[in-house]
């Protein structure tokens, strides 16, 4: 398959701070997910293919043609941007077809393709609201609908589930992945390794403004397997819970809370201590008041990766 | 035979066309133009209150003309314009960046030079449309007892003149002022309360490095008057020359504003 965005050494520096360090990359169609911890590079890396900072070092090409400058370009890419900002004073409608406006189309057009995406993202409804009247979530659909809006065949969405309830990143997943469906080239950021496991199998992973792996996510699902894990579980009887963890091999450690109600354990097998634990609260009846996982996040799993 | 604008040009001056259509729609609608609306309305509540005394008091008092003029140099063009093309002209980068809407903007098929012209179009066709309005009615609030006098309306073409200008070359100037500086509306306060207010007071050619130097060179000399202080000192440019250094400072300073935001790469960090 054709590459649709190509970067070469590419490296971008804010001063003395690392943005992005020699990314190479080669995108095709289909949904590409960007993953990484908060500050690894990844909206520099948006940031530069969509042509908004000009690498120090390096190239980007999108359909073999130079992003920077090339405004004819812009007609083809879609971007939805991280920041939770918009024109505030505008409604829903008047912000899609104002930008579908800059886009070049005619009046008519303009409003058949403002209707199409908000009816898409199931905003119609509401589309002469003002938006800052709007939820979180319509927010977030609206961003993305005005990323659709006019078509284009390229489409990036920097960390578009962020912020969002349950409900909605269900929702937007759906629109995500239909807008994949008709063959685009779609990329998605985000630092929760599940939002991108939902949308695709082929991802990006970012750390400290290098690329640290790319290829489909069974990699680093089995990466990620292997890192031992830490559980802290909130009950009524912690060290009963306790003495029965601890004669199972992938139980490392135990540790109590400083209050005695509850108790921290590292296991290097997830699944099996979590269908254990599961297993012990309701033959014991247990009553739980909490599970957490204090190291579940992609810093504590790329810090493991990378050895530190 | 005239030759036809190559394509490049013609295609910019459409991006400017659109940038200006959507910024002169919203520019419209905003919280912000209601209050300068107001604002701007002063003089207006001011000639009322001149008018109201006039009638009840049964004192005959100075003539609607001379009012007229006190009122436009007192008000708008030392104060009214200046806030504007301040809060405006600034505006037009600044709001993008601090507001975080820039991605929308320059991810769009638009040259980055046309959205700063454009909105620079549309926020002073917003600033002009406001001036014109409050200027109209000072002027019929003042002179509703000479409105046949022709030479009236003469007066009123001529101020409304000035003010355009003075909203077009401030304008320009607080644009570049927002697209290069962080803290661009204390810069601008500074320039237009300091520089402006002393410089334009200096004898000699020193007095020419203002803005309002050349905006009180289209006005009539005001020798004798509470308000003459206001004119104190102009040594006038010609009218030619005063148009053309407006609008070399309008052009320059829109060049220097298209050519920072075109090259500057913004933070829109928190």
């Amino acid at each position: 398959m054709t590459a649709v965005i190509e970067t070469s050494k590419l490296s971008k520096w804010y001063g003395n701070v690392l943005g992005l360090s020699d990314v190479s990359l080669e995108i095709e169609p289909g949904v590409t997910g960007l993953l990484g911890p908060n500050g690894a590079g990844k909206s520099t890396f948006l940031k530069l293919i969509t042509g908004q900072i000009k690498p120090s070092i390096g190239t980007v090409r999108i359909f073999d043609q130079k992003v920077q400058n090339n405004q004819a370009l812009f007609s083809r890419i879609g971007f939805c941007p991280e920041h939770d900002s918009f024109y505030e004073e505008m409604t829903g409608w008047a912000f899609l077809t104002s930008l579908l406006k800059l886009q070049g189309f005619s009046g008519s057009e303009i409003r058949s393709r403002a209707e199409e995406a908000l009816d898409i993202v199931d905003l119609s409804a509401d589309k002469d609201r003002l938006i800052r009247a709007y939820s979180r979530g319509m927010r977030q659909r609206l961003k993305f609908a005005q990323a659709i809006a006019h078509d284009p065949e390229v489409v990036i969405l920097d960390e578009p589930l962020s912020g969002l309830d349950p409900l909605g990143k269900r929702k937007l997943i759906r629109l995500i992945k239909a807008y994949r469906e008709e063959g685009k080239t779609v990329i998605v950021s985000s630092h929760v390794l599940p939002e991108i496991e939902a949308l695709t199998r082929s991802i990006i992973l970012i750390h400290q403004g290098k690329v640290f792996a790319k290829g489909d996510i069974h990699y680093i699902r089995d990466l990620i397997e292997s890192h031992p894990h830490m559980v802290s579980v909130r009950c009524a009887d912690p060290r009963g819970l306790a003495g029965q963890l601890l004669g199972e091999e992938y139980v490392l450690m135990v540790h109590f809370g400083p209050d005695g109600k509850s108790v921290l354990v590292e296991t290097n097998n997830r699944d099996k201590f979590f269908a254990l634990l599961l297993s012990l609260l309701v033959k014991n009846r247990i009553e739980v008041e909490e599970i957490t996982s204090p190291d579940d996040n992609l810093q504590a799993v790329f810090d493991y990766l990378v050895g530190k | 035979m005239t030759a036809s604008p190559p394509s490049g040009f013609r295609a910019f001056l459409s991006s400017v066309g659109r940038v200006f259509s959507v910024f002169f729609r919203q520019g419209r609608k905003a919280r912000r133009t209601r209050f300068f609306v107001l604002f701007s309305f002063l003089p207006v509540a001011v000639s009322l209150v001149i008018k109201f005394n006039q009638v009840f008091s049964g004192k005959p008092g100075r003539e609607g003309g001379y009012l007229f003029t006190n009122l436009i140099m007192l008000f708008y063009l030392q104060m009214i314009i200046l806030i504007l093309a301040l809060f405006y002209g600034t505006s037009v980068c600044s709001e993008e960046v601090e507001g975080r809407t820039l991605p929308y903007l320059i991810t769009r098929p638009v040259p980055k030079a046309a959205i700063v012209l454009g909105k620079y179009a549309a926020y002073t066709a917003v600033m002009i449309g406001m001036v014109t309005l409050g200027l109209i009615f000072s002027f019929l609030v003042l002179n509703v007892d000479r409105l046949l006098d022709p030479s009236l309306y003469g007066l009123v073409a001529r101020y409304l003149g000035v003010l355009i200008l003075g909203l077009m070359a401030y304008g320009a100037f607080f644009t570049f002022l927002g697209s290069s500086l962080k803290r661009s509306i204390f810069f601008g306060l500074l320039f237009s309360f300091g520089w402006e207010n002393v410089i334009q007071y200096f004898p000699g050619s020193t007095q020419r490095l203002a803005i309002a130097h050349y905006l009180k060179s289209f006005l009539p000399a005001t020798s004798s008057g509470r308000f003459s202080f206001l004119t104190f000192r102009l040594e006038p440019t010609r009218p030619g020359v005063a148009l053309l250094m407006l609008f070399a400072i309008a052009a320059a300073f829109l060049a220097l504003a298209c050519l920072f935001f075109s090259r500057k790469e913004y933070s829109l960090e928190d």
